[in-house]
Order: structure tokens, then sequence, then C-alpha cells
């Protein structure tokens, strides 16, 4: 049984078709890769999954139930984490409360009850800094805990970004080009978290721009260009494609970096 | 920041330092720490502004003080309410002398008409304030920026002409009199020293409340809210839900604020709740700084003090006021609070370079 699945989606923008009638699935405990050059719908077609737009046609299943017209806050209720292409943190935040801000949905009270500081709210609210703190460790950002996010250097934020979409405990992880922007240190540093990450049973679903770290920590590929799925299959063999290749050659804009 | 000054002047100690050093000790208790202004724990400094709150009015006897500080006080629960909203939530509303009128009608109907006393009818006001918040927030809320402002200006108006023209109601342009004074089991709050204990018991508690809030998983939810609505619902909040909540919470507050109003002045006419509210209680927020709640509480102690001086003034008295909000939107454009601790470290720095290039060292 496959954890999410997109069934003959299809969205369209002013008569252009940004995905036409695209089917694809992601088992549970794998990591999956969408390639694609650029204006291919990548980015589209994660907005879809997300909620942050709603498809012409077509439907998404999560855990085999039917997700496509739910609101973008009850998705991630269900277990879809996310990061975004342009990171983004609340800079009018600390650190650590991008972190536990991260937790909102398990933390559970109403309105009065957090005014009054009642007694499980105190416990529950110390319990999730120190949680927030353990993530934060594992993300090595534990020295700036009391910084504003906003003071971060980019990279350091866009791990902080990951580590918020963690701290909701997903079921699935939407990661839009994490990559984009790093060092190549802070890239492999990147891969070896998200593979620590699948190993703690999160399934991943990625796109991204830099094929070495992709191929590299991928279980399958898919390739989307014009809005159609072009190739799905195992990094090696999409590399051997003629047809993926034919599809970024083609593309004089795709630089060198994007070639497989 | 202190004590390292003072290591230093071990080595070249005059008595001049002395003269810098107390004033700025002095300061360092009622200004916010500035490189820890966002941790939102209490502090003792909290209990150092409780006891200040406290003991005021018996240093300064002049009732004429205590009324000044009981309006301060019916302003500052306004500016607390509206700060949450704004200041934290990032949105704007212009109507929220509405929710201040509301309460007030609330009580002087409830208190002279049906005999009900004023401590009933302080919870009552909450209610039906925050309940109109319920009903026009649904669908106005989904606006932003200024057509969120427009929507609720224009609600605030809609409020005062009904109250206007419902003469059987609301008693029109003339209003209600006679209410009665707040009182509690049989405890008339009827000195204006106890009016001033009265009010600002209900702030502290409003101020405990909202801090409560603001430093677990509300505050949270709205500081995320009003940075990026995308990331707030990515991580499973509730962004229409957030926002409503807070706008009926800070409407609650309001009503709370024009039920004491009502008791205190024991009229309700719809002079008192037009733009003439509104703006200030903006400007006390703007003024005391967004995203913090010391800030509102402090704007309006300020605005109320300049606007009952300039009173003195005549004709003179709006130009004045306004000239001085300008100069102070200039300098301090993120509210007195947060700007006044960055130019104080300047003046510190100014103060310690300059003895080194008087020495010739810089």
């Amino acid at each position: 049984m496959s954890l999410l699945s997109i069934e003959e989606i299809t969205k369209e923008y002013d008569g252009i078709k940004a995905l036409d009638r695209v089917s694809l699935k992601v088992e549970e405990g794998s990591i999956k890769g969408l390639i694609g050059p650029n204006g291919a719908g990548k980015s589209t077609l994660f907005h879809l999954i997300s909620g942050v737009e709603k498809p012409d046609s077509g439907k998404i299943l999560f855990k085999e139930r039917d997700i496509t017209n739910m609101e973008s806050h009850e998705r991630s209720a269900l277990g879809i984490g996310r990061t975004f292409q342009t990171v983004q943190v609340w800079g009018n935040m600390t650190v650590v409360e991008n972190i536990t801000a991260g937790m909102h949905r398990r933390l559970k009270g109403s309105l009065f009850s957090y005014g009054l500081w009642l007694p499980w709210i105190r416990t529950s609210e110390k319990d999730a800094l120190k949680e927030a703190k353990e993530i934060l460790n594992s993300l090595g950002l534990l020295g700036k805990w009391e910084a504003m996010a906003s003071q971060l250097p980019y990279g350091k934020q866009k791990l902080l970004e990951l580590g918020r979409a963690l701290a909701m405990k997903p079921q699935i992880l939407l990661l839009d080009e994490p990559a984009s922007g790093l060092t190549l240190s802070e890239i492999e540093q990147l891969s070896e978290r998200i593979s620590e990450i699948r190993r703690e049973g999160v399934t991943v679903f990625i796109v991204e721009h830099h094929m070495g770290m992709v191929m590299g920590i991928a279980d399958e590929i898919v390739v989307l260009h014009n809005g159609e799925l072009i190739a799905e299959g195992t990094p090696e063999s999409v590399r051997r494609n003629p047809v993926v290749m034919e599809a970024y050659l083609t593309r004089g804009s795709a630089g060198t970096r994007d070639r497989p | 920041m202190v004590p390292q000054t003072t290591k230093r002047s071990q080595r070249d100690f005059r008595k001049r330092d002395v003269f810098y050093l107390v004033p700025l000790w002095l300061i360092s208790l009622i200004a916010p720490d500035p490189y820890l202004y966002h941790k939102k724990e209490f502090k003792k400094k909290d209990l150092y502004y409780l006891g200040a709150i406290g003991l005021a009015p018996l240093i300064w006897s002049d009732p004429h003080f205590h009324h000044v500080m009981v309006l301060a006080g019916i302003y500052a629960i306004l500016a607390l309410g509206l700060s949450l909203f704004m200041g934290y939530a990032g949105q704007i509303s212009l109507g929220h002398a509405a929710f201040f009128g509301i309460g007030a009608y609330t009580t002087a109907i409830l208190t002279t008409r049906h005999g009900f006393s004023p401590f009933v009818a302080l919870w009552a006001s909450a209610l039906s304030a925050s309940a109109v918040a319920y009903l026009i927030g649904r669908p106005i809320l989904k606006l932003k920026g200024y057509f969120l402002a427009l929507a609720t200006l224009g609600f605030g108006e809609i409020f005062l002409v009904m109250v206007r023209e419902s003469t059987n109601l609301t008693g029109g342009v003339i209003g209600i009199f006679g209410i009665p004074w707040f009182s509690v089991t049989g405890f008339s709050f009827d000195t204006y020293l106890k009016q001033y204990y009265l009010i600002w018991g209900v702030v502290t508690g409003l101020f405990i409340f909202s801090k409560n809030l603001i430093r677990s998983k509300v505050g949270r939810a709205l500081l995320a809210v009003a940075t990026s609505e995308d990331a707030a619902s990515s991580v499973g909040i509730d962004v229409p839900k957030t926002k409503l909540d807070i706008f009926v919470l800070s409407a609650a507050f309001a009503g709370l604020a024009g039920s004491l109003f009502a008791c205190i002045m024991s009229t309700a006419n719809p002079e008192a709740f037009g733009l003439g509210v509104t703006v200030p209680i903006v400007m006390m927020v703007i003024l005391g700084g967004m995203g913090t709640i010391y800030g509102p509480v402090a704007g309006a102690i300020l605005l109320t003090w300049l606007m009952d001086i300039l009173s003195r003034y005549q004709e003179y008295s709006l130009p004045i006021y306004s000239v001085i909000l300008i100069l102070l939107l200039i300098f301090f454009p993120d509210g007195i609070g947060t700007r006044l601790n960055v130019r104080i470290l300047y003046l510190i720095g100014y103060w310690a370079k300059k003895r080194k290039r008087d020495e010739g060292k810089l």
C-alpha cells in the first residue's frame, strides 16, 4: 500500500497546462525524488499536495483517504509536513520557538487554559521546550536556540525549517529544493540528515535541482517535463533514459548542473 | 551592562563616572533588557513594575492624578487587547471603539433599566462584545491589510449610527445617565483611589493572561500567522480560526474596558466611542511597539498624560499633541520601548568611545 498516491491530476493556469494527467505513488518508508527542468510543474505538484492550491481534476489520496479538497492545515494535521522553496522561517520568533511552533497540532488546550496557565499547560510547555532542544541538538543549532531566527545565516535557516517540519512528527515530508543556496559541505550534511530521517520511519518526497544529491539519496526518481511524467525508476535507470537526456538538453536555460 | 562598565572604570576611576552610572542603573530597572527582550517569561522586573503601579497613588495622593491614571488604565486594557490582534497577529482593526461602546452600553442598559449589579454587567459586556466580534469577524477577517482596516472602520461607523438612531434602546445622542458605581458584594468603588486599584487590578490580571498567551502555543501561532500564513498552515495552524479567536478575545477586553468606563463615568453617550477613541488606542499600540505587551500599557499611560497636560493649552492642545506624536513616530518608529534601548546603548557606546577619543587613542 502506498502512502501517498496522486491520480490523473491536472492543473491549468490561464489555459497553459502546468500539470497534465500526472499519476504517481510514493511508497511508505522510501525516499522519492522529483526532478525536471525549470517550469516542468514540480512546484505546482507540491502546492497541490500540501493544499496551497486545488487541482482542476484528479485525486490525491493519503493513506487511502481522499484529501483533494482538504484545507492546508487539515492535511498537515494528517501528517504531511513540508518545507518551502524560498525559506519561510518565522523571523520574528526565536529559533527554539520556531521549533515549538512546529509542534502546534500536538499541543492541546483551549485559549483560556493557556491564558490561565493551568498546571497541565505548564508541563506540556516544558516538555515541548525540552523536545525542541533535542531536535535543535540533532540539527547542530542548539548553540543559537535563543537567537532570533531572522539572524541565522541562510543555510541554518533552511535547517531550522527542516527541524520545524520534523517537530510536527510527519509521516511524509515534502522537501522543496532543500539544497538550493547551500554550500557543498552543507549539502552533504543535509543528505546525511535526510537519510537519518528516513531511518526514523518518515517517508520523504523531495524536489531537487542538485542532481548529485538527489541521485545519491533517492530510492526512486520521477521526471516531469512540460507538465507530463516522462520517466520513473531507480536513479540509475533514469540517468540512462534517453527521453530524460533529451528533455534536459533541449532546454537551453537549464544549466550544466541540472544535467543528469 | 552595568557591572562591565564598573570593571573597566576600576582602572581610571573618576568621580564623574558615578553620575553616569546612577541614571543608567535606574534606566536599566525600567527599560526592558535590549538583548533579551524577546524572552517571554516573567522576570523580577515585572514585580518592580507591579510595585510601582501599586505604590504610585499612595505617593501622589492627588485625586486628579488618580483619575487620569484610571482613564489610562482603561485605555491600557483596550490597547492590550488590540496589541494582541495588531502587534502579534499582524492584523489591523480600526473598529475597536465599537466594542468599547458595546461594552459600555450593555452595562448601562443592564444596570439602569434591568437592575443588574455592575459585577454581572461586567461579564455580560465582555460576552456581548465578543459575540458581536464573532459574528462580524467570520466574514471580514478574510480580508487583509487596507481592506480589513476599511471594513473595521466601517463597522465602527455603523455602530455609531445605530446607537444615535435607536433612541429607545440607547437614548440616542444624549445617551444613558446614572449608571451606578462599580460594586462587588456590597463594596462600592466610589472614590478615585478605589477605582484606581480596581482598574489597575483588572489591567494586571489581563496583562498576566495576555503574557501567558504570548509565551505559549497561542502566541507562537499568532506570530506565525503574522509572518507567513503558508508556513503557519504547513505545521497545522488553523489560520482563520487563530485570527478569529484573537479578534474575539481582544473584543472581550474592549468590552470589559467599556463596562468599567461606563461605571466610572456613570454615563454612556455616542461621543465617547467614535474615531476619537479608535485613533488614540491604535497610536498607543504603535507608539508602545508592535509585538510587545509592555509597550501598549506604557503607551496608554504616556498618551493619556499627554492629553491631560495639553488640555490646559486649550486651542493649541491638538496641534502640540500632533507634533509630539509625529516626532515620537519619527524617532521611535518601532515603539518607545524597543527603540529606547537602542538609543541608550548608543549613548553608552558614545560615552565609552568619547573617553578614548579624548585620550587620543582612537
